[in-house]
């Protein structure tokens, strides 16, 4: 029942900051210089053209009624078209003159559901790999304080924090894929070309995995309970794993739902240095061509999986440890 | 009250501030790898801040006849007037890393700044005075932090012209949500201790509990990490030069000349390098004095 109530009440705040969002976004793209209509009939067309299509596409009304228009047609699960994607896939661009007004441009929800999974992907096994790497060196660290698995946690983490993203791409990408061959690198075609992207993104995320669990780990062995445990006469094995990582994992839990939009971040760029074809690639391509609809779509979709992973994360960490508030 | 106050927090809140926070400083200096952050940060700083200015070489002017010479030691074109070497244009490296770093460092430690103040104003008005102000700020906190930072970044840059202004402003504008977060908590906390009470009694009006004892207290710890953001915060820039969204060229910027550099991977690697390196250096720096400042407070506070 508390569940349920807990369910509830998040999920009608959710909904609250996605409007927010949605309207902060929304605004930002109308108050920005550069217009879009510009880029869509081309910078040949005469103003009076240029007015016409802004006019018909709904662009010169007050930003309130637009996004209105734009939350109503939300909730019917349509997130608008893409000023610059015909439906055919191509990019509209010199030759063919494709009429932004009609109903001939790729749907902003099928271009996001299309690159949803492939970021997704991305994103999960980037995760395994950060947790792969983090898990050893992180508890070793939390369980010696004072000796040398806590200064190699340190130093680890103080290393992964201070490398660029994009910068361990390209050495990756000379190395691994250019010079010995190993792994395929730039666009998508199978499993192993996640391979490299994701490990570069679990550089940028295991620093923060090993201080979460270096320092939790510290705290919890210190506990009463530990030391019970001892004179109960369990073995160290099973005191770490039963009794101490089910304490620790708590705040671990609560760091994955903070870290998140750092982990979105990092997708983006990494995914537009892997020519990877997912959700980051989208957002640089279509911000770079003023896409508006495209931008709007990935950020509200963003922010509603921020907010519904968050619900989780809360979720597991009171399933995890009752003592957790709600 | 003044029992009370002593086991809830710190001794004496109001007199002994500063000491604590001189005793966290001393504690930071006592761990070796402060003290190698803080000589290597400041050997950078002073290489950023004096080089440039005593070079003889322009960092943006071309000089095609000594364009791809190698760094010191490296093949048989080497120069001791290059000692990193030069890019596609015959700029010297050393000196393009070097304003680079300047760059970097200056919007890093602005917005964190900018970022500190916006974040704990807000985030003690709103726990401080709770009700309603609360609940509106917190939930325009929530929203922000729901869109990651690359993306309003990018969104706000991609459409705008990028100068160090909009740069600063716009990392700024993605920035202050989590320290909103804590700072609230902090006066939440804060707001039900004894001594709050004991002045609200003696007739201090909010704002000067908030300010003059208050704010004493909670920012210092979230200061001494906000070191740590100066080091995100150059990240960021970095990213955002490299996407093209970032100082733009000539002005030399990490993420620019790493941008640029790719082109020449296989046979210039020193011009991807040694901007890559530098940035690593200056980043690992400042995460070594963050880190340490980050447990020595940790150390002060939690065993007293």
């Amino acid at each position: 029942m508390l569940i349920l109530e807990f369910l509830v009440k998040r999920i009608l705040q959710g909904f609250l900051i996605i409007g927010i969002t949605s309207f902060i976004i929304f605004t930002l793209l109308r108050v920005v210089p550069g217009d879009p209509v510009r880029l869509i009939v081309g910078g040949m067309a005469p103003p009076d053209v240029v007015e016409k299509v802004a006019t018909k596409m709904g662009l010169r009304d007050p930003i309130v009624v637009q996004y209105g228009r734009y939350m109503v047609g939300l909730l019917q699960g349509d997130l608008g078209q893409s000023y610059l994607r015909p439906r055919s896939g191509m990019v509209a661009a010199g030759g063919q003159y494709v009429d932004p007004t009609k109903s001939d441009m790729a749907p902003v929800t099928d271009l996001i559901l299309e690159r949803l999974p492939v970021t997704l992907q991305l994103g999960g096994v980037a995760l395994v790999f950060a947790l792969l790497i983090s898990f050893p060196v992180g508890i070793a660290g939390g369980l010696r304080q004072n000796g040398w698995p806590n200064t190699l946690a340190f130093a680890v983490q103080s290393l992964f924090v201070s490398i660029p993203n994009f910068w361990l791409a390209i050495v990756l990408i000379l190395f691994l894929s250019v010079k010995l061959n190993w792994l395929p690198a730039l666009g998508y075609q199978g499993f192993s070309y996640v391979i490299l992207p994701a490990l570069v993104l679990s550089v940028e995320i295991a620093p923060f995995i090993i201080r979460t669990l270096t320092t939790s780990f510290g705290e919890v062995m210190q506990a009463p309970f530990i030391d019970e445990a001892r004179v109960r006469g369990l073995s160290r094995r099973r005191i770490v794993y039963a009794h101490a990582l089910r304490n620790a994992a708590v705040p671990l839990v609560n760091l994955l739902g903070i870290q998140l939009s750092t982990l979105i971040g990092g997708v983006l760029v990494i995914e537009y240095i892997f020519d990877y074809p997912g959700l980051g690639n989208l957002t640089v391509v279509s911000v770079v061509g003023r896409d508006f609809p495209v931008i709007q779509g990935i950020a509200i979709t963003t922010s509603a999986v921020f907010v519904f992973i968050n619900i989780i994360v809360d979720l597991v960490a009171y399933l995890i440890d009752p003592r957790v508030e709600l | 009250m003044t029992l009370a106050s002593t086991v809830a927090i710190a001794p004496d809140p109001a007199s002994a501030t500063q000491s604590v926070n001189r005793r966290i400083l001393g504690a930071a200096w006592g761990m070796t790898s402060f003290r190698i952050g803080l000589f290597v940060f400041i050997a950078l700083l002073l290489a950023s801040a004096i080089y440039p200015e005593i070079s003889s070489m322009s960092a943006t002017k071309m000089v095609v006849k000594d364009k791809f010479l190698p760094p010191l030691f490296i093949g048989d074109k080497w120069s001791w007037g290059h000692p990193l070497g030069t890019d596609q244009l015959g700029r010297d490296m050393l000196l393009r890393c070097l304003i680079g770093l300047r760059y970097s460092l200056m919007i890093g430690i602005i917005t964190v700044v900018l970022i500190f103040i916006i974040g704990c104003g807000l985030g003690l008005f709103a726990g401080f005075k709770g009700k309603w102000w609360d609940t509106i700020i917190m939930r325009i906190t929530d929203a922000q932090l729901s869109v990651p930072m690359i993306i309003l970044a990018i969104t706000i840059l991609g459409v705008s012209r990028p100068t160090v202004p909009t740069i600063i402003i716009v990392l700024a504008l993605s920035g202050w949500p989590l320290y909103a977060r804590v700072a609230r908590s902090a006066a939440v906390t804060e707001r039900g201790l004894e001594y709050v009470r004991g002045l609200r009694v003696l007739g201090a009006g909010d704002w000067r509990i908030l300010l003059l004892f208050a704010a004493p207290n909670i920012l210092p710890p979230i200061a001494f990490v906000a070191v740590l953001d100066v080091a995100r915060m150059m990240i960021f820039e970095a990213i955002l030069g490299f996407l093209g969204l970032g100082i733009q060229p000539p002005t030399p910027s990490f993420g620019s000349i790493i941008a640029d550099s790719r082109k020449y991977l296989i046979n210039a690697w020193w011009i991807a390098t040694s901007p890559g390196v530098f940035l690593a250096v200056a980043l690992t720096s400042i995460n070594l004095m963050g880190a340490a400042l980050e447990k020595a407070r940790n150390r002060v506070y939690g065993g007293l």
